[in-house]
């Protein structure tokens, strides 16, 4: 019996597990089914009329897919945040949900992914970007890179966390050099997307909003608050509904890093505000119309107010140390910050880069409908992906899912 | 002899695997038709396209990579599509740089009036979509004591320009010798040709937009639907660069009217200003009018702060 | 009766036709002013006496004494002059004795061909950017022998500013899309205007 046998038992193994679930199982996946099914039908309405059925224009070329992108990309940097403890400083407690951080690292890059390629004007043209067959633009272009170290995180956590399930599927711990030496590559990595796709909007002088190298920190930090956000309500979710536990202690070093990179992502704000507002000028016209509005025009307004209330109440809940023990506050926390951070990085920095345009024009911009379906699609496309992935961690990690020799009496050619 | 010719001869590893992958790919689509027993040149399928032109535009090499044979065959792609798709007879050429030229533009602003003539003869000479309402030039009308472009006039509609306290600044590509345009493109779909215009690949662009992020100037627009020009409205001497005919999805601007000035025309706008505002020429001529406002006038830039170094310049006197 | 009249009607409409084809060949066959710049490059003006509608002027003022009395004139000469503030009138720049050119302000007589010579009297900077390429405005080609109007074809030369007119229409937003109307708007001031407006008053 060949290594080939054992990997068809794996996949097997797993399907069979994915198929096996209880009512509550069936309906969340049927719901997220419904959604990624509404998304796909208003794709094809997008590809049938164009980008037209968006509420993008030449004034603001981008808006709630890039800024979904961007805030996806920092999820999956953040979420390998639980790798840093885990195998660093050898945080046993944080070794038991690596893998989950992992999965959740690799639904989220596909989610960014997928709101890039929504994006495209020519999606079917993407083999354009692959080098030698099409004409890649590196190192130039700052999109390039982002192409490159996006692809090649999804690589790296794919195959991590396919050999540690391999291993652990067969009752087996990773102990090779190589494998540590890909875990420490992916944690520089995970710094490398985020800090590759602030790059994308600082990278341009033309957006004097953008422009500033504080993006690449504000990036991270705000990734790293809501990075752990999502992770503490995932781990919530799953203890509550599977049999897996875990430390609190996990929680609790989540919830102190989400602390402080909330803490620091607010400074990073008032540091910009300060900045822009002191002595107004060209640099502070989109930061003036992102939270005043210019000339009555100001969309975005209800947006940006609401996420800095989101994120000023969810710090103040979290640097209370009894209330950030109490779970029912942390995850209060952790939703405003999820939501927060989601604005402040998107809707509130993206799309206000554009206005006012490079010729000074206040051009408003708010989502469609169908771009709302579309992004609901890639969301609902990324929980699934998360729920596979989870699902087959824990059965393997609760021992459910592991390896039956068919054969027991034959002796194992090793 | 041209930088895209060298290149061209630079890399033939890459090309010589898509050809073939290309003549494979035509190989399997006749094969398929036969099959079918459908006439190959039936319309209907492939949006009444042949099977070979389909496969052939969609396998269509970066322009720069292509051998002046696959030019050949991509520029009559284009032809049989407009034939087929608007009944218009078009050429599309591609013709190159003249050596020992660059272009410059320079505007002269106590001349510009705000007619907006300009806009609507590059809107006619280069086939610009009348229902998705491109423009690549826009007149700005500006308070007189600023050049803040944020309180510049886009939509000016008055009864007659030009108004009392204010002057005309039109802007569209500047054709920057540093253009951030073709640094952030991340598929190589848009680059510096040897005579100093920005130029696009419309069958390359993937339609990302991260040129439009990177341009001060305003200057790249999106086909965000169809850009289609009534039958008796287009102009059918096109270029590969420039005027031909576009596609939803991709980018495009202002191209000096590659299709004109390669030939020693002036480009449509300079030619529509009936206030001879718009001088155009040669900029390593130096005896050329661009370089005499530019020698004797006292010229600024926009935005030269950003280091992208336009070869588009604005005076008055 | 009918004899006459009907050879009346003939002698005129062989007249119209005649006229008509001579105008024809005058269209067709424009014949570009040669000029050179002070460093002796070559330029070609387009000509001008072809678009006189009256031209040749000695037509009529064969029959009429000369008057160079300063008064005001009337059809078929343009009423309005406006040029000059008043320092200027016609005989400034007509020849009063040669009625189908024009004189400069040494008193040199100047074809119609080369009215640029006769406005570079006053306006000797503007005609220097004119010959060199900074004035005016050039035709066709950028390339190639080097082809530009004369003065007169972009100035009235009785009236020469400029006349304000209608711009085309204001730019289209994307399709689908409308443009935003900016309810707060406020009218921009200029530095020296919001000075004023503040409390000096």
């Amino acid at each position: 019996m060949g290594k080939s046998m054992a990997v068809r038992h794996f996949i097997f193994d797993a399907i069979k597990e994915l198929f096996t679930g209880s009512k509550r199982y069936w309906s969340w996946i049927g719901f997220l089914l419904i959604l990624l099914a509404h998304g796909v039908s208003s794709y094809v309405t997008q590809m049938q009329s164009g980008l037209v059925v968006t509420g993008m224009s030449d004034q603001v070329s981008w808006g709630f897919y890039i800024s979904n992108f961007a805030f996806f990309v920092g999820i999956a940097a953040a979420a390998v945040l639980l790798v840093i403890p885990a195998y660093i400083f050898d945080r046993k407690d944080v070794k038991e949900v690596v893998l989950l951080g992992e999965s959740m690292a690799i639904a989220a890059v596909l989610v960014a992914l997928m709101f890039v390629m929504v994006d495209l004007g020519r999606p079917e043209r993407i083999w354009h970007v692959i080098p030698y067959i099409g004409a890649f633009n590196f190192p130039d272009s700052i999109l390039a890179w982002d192409t490159l170290v996006l692809s090649g995180y999804l690589l790296l956590n794919a195959a991590t966390l396919c050999y540690v399930l391999f291993l652990h599927y067969h009752g087996k711990i990773p102990t090779s050099k190589l494998y540590f030496a890909v875990v420490v590559i992916t944690m520089f990595w995970a710094i490398s997307i985020h800090t590759v796709t602030a790059f994308m909007f600082s990278s341009n002088p033309s957006r004097a909003m953008w422009h500033t190298s504080l993006l690449g920190p504000r990036f991270i930090a705000s990734a790293f608050a809501s990075g752990p956000a999502l992770i503490i309500i995932t781990l919530g979710v799953i203890r509550s509904l599977t049999d897996y536990r875990f430390s609190q202690t996990v929680i609790d070093i989540l919830a102190l890093i989400m602390t402080v990179a909330l803490q620091m992502t607010l400074f990073f704000v008032g540091v910009e505000l300060f900045t822009d507002f002191y002595n107004e000028g060209h640099h502070g016209a989109s930061i003036r119309y992102l939270f005043l509005g210019i000339e009555g025009l100001g969309n975005l307004r209800p947006w940006i107010w609401a996420a800095l209330a989101m994120n000023l109440v969810a710090v103040s809940i979290l640097m209370l140390h009894s209330l950030r023990r109490d779970m029912k506050w942390l995850y209060t926390a952790c939703v405003l910050t999820f939501f927060g951070i989601w604005i402040e990085k998107g809707m509130g920095l993206v799309v206000p880069g554009f206005i006012p345009t490079t010729l000074g024009e206040v051009f408003e911009y708010s989502p469609t409908a169908t771009e709302i379906s579309i992004a609901l699609g890639i969301w609902a496309f990324g929980m699934l992906v998360f729920t596979i992935l989870a699902k087959t961690v824990v059965a393997v990690e609760l021992g459910r899912l592991k390896y039956q020799d068919p054969n027991p009496y034959r002796p194992r050619a090793l | 002899m041209t930088n895209a010719r060298s290149k061209r001869a630079a890399s033939p590893a890459s090309g010589m695997t898509r050809r073939k992958f290309i003549k494979r790919a035509g190989a399997a689509g006749s094969l398929a038709a036969a099959a079918a027993s459908v006439p190959a040149v039936s319309a209907g399928a492939w949006g009444g396209e042949t099977m070979q032109d389909a496969f052939g535009t969609f396998f269509q090499d970066q322009y720069k990579k292509m051998s002046p044979e696959e030019i050949e065959e991509a520029l009559a792609r284009i032809e049989r599509r407009a034939l087929r798709e608007t009944g218009v007879r078009i050429k599309c050429e591609n013709t190159p740089p003249i050596p020992g030229v660059v272009f410059g533009y320079a505007i002269n602003i106590s001349k510009c009036k705000g007619y907006r003539d300009c806009v609507y003869a590059c809107v006619k000479e280069n086939n610009l979509g009348r229902d998705s309402q491109m423009q690549y030039i826009r007149v700005l009308e500006m308070d007189r004591g600023t050049r803040n472009l944020e309180k510049a006039d886009h939509y000016y509609d008055s009864e007659i320009v030009p108004q009392e306290g204010k002057y005309y600044l039109p802007v569209q590509c500047m054709q920057c010798d540093n253009p951030p345009c073709v640094k952030a493109c991340p598929v190589e779909a848009t680059w510096k040709e040897p005579d100093g215009i920005v130029v696009i690949d419309y069958n390359w662009c993937i339609g990302c937009r991260m040129c439009m992020s990177a341009c001060p100037y305003w200057a790249r627009h999106f086909n965000w639907t169809e850009p289609e020009v009534p039958a008796e409205e287009i102009n059918p001497l096109t270029h590969y660069l420039g005027n031909r005919p576009r596609m939803r999805g991709v980018t495009e601007k202002c191209h000096f009217c590659v299709q004109r000035t390669r030939k020693g025309l002036l480009p449509a706008c300079a030619e529509a200003c009936p206030n001879g505002a718009r001088i155009f020429g040669n900029l390593l001529d130096p005896d050329s009018e661009i370089r005499y406002v530019l020698e004797n006038k006292d010229v600024f830039r926009l935005k030269e702060d950003l280091a992208t170094e336009p070869k588009f310049w604005y005076f008055s006197d | 009766m009918t004899l006459f009249a009907g050879s009346a009607l003939l002698l005129w409409a062989g007249l119209v036709v005649w006229s008509v084809s001579l105008a024809q060949s005058e269209a067709e066959a424009v014949e570009l002013v040669r000029n050179t710049t002070p460093d002796g490059a070559e330029f070609w003006v387009m000509p001008r006496k072809s678009e006189l509608t009256y031209y040749p002027c000695a037509q009529c003022h064969k029959l009429i004494p000369p008057n160079p009395e300063v008064r005001k004139l009337f059809s078929p000469h343009p009423s309005e002059l406006d040029h000059g503030d008043e320092r200027i009138w016609c005989l400034t720049c007509h020849d009063i004795e040669d009625r189908n050119t024009l004189t400069n302000l040494l008193g040199e007589s100047v074809d119609f061909d080369r009215a640029a010579e006769v406005c570079a009297s006053c306006h000797m900077q503007r005609h220097q950017d004119w010959m060199f390429g900074g004035h005016g405005k050039r035709r066709g080609d950028w390339q190639g022998e080097r082809v530009i109007y004369s003065c007169p074809q972009c100035h009235d030369p009785h009236t020469p500013t400029i006349k304000p007119r209608a711009p085309k229409p204001p730019p289209p937003v994307r399709k689908g899309l409308a443009r935003p109307l900016h309810p707060e708007a406020e009218e921009y001031l200029s530095v020296w205007e919001r000075l004023e407006s503040d409390d000096h008053d």
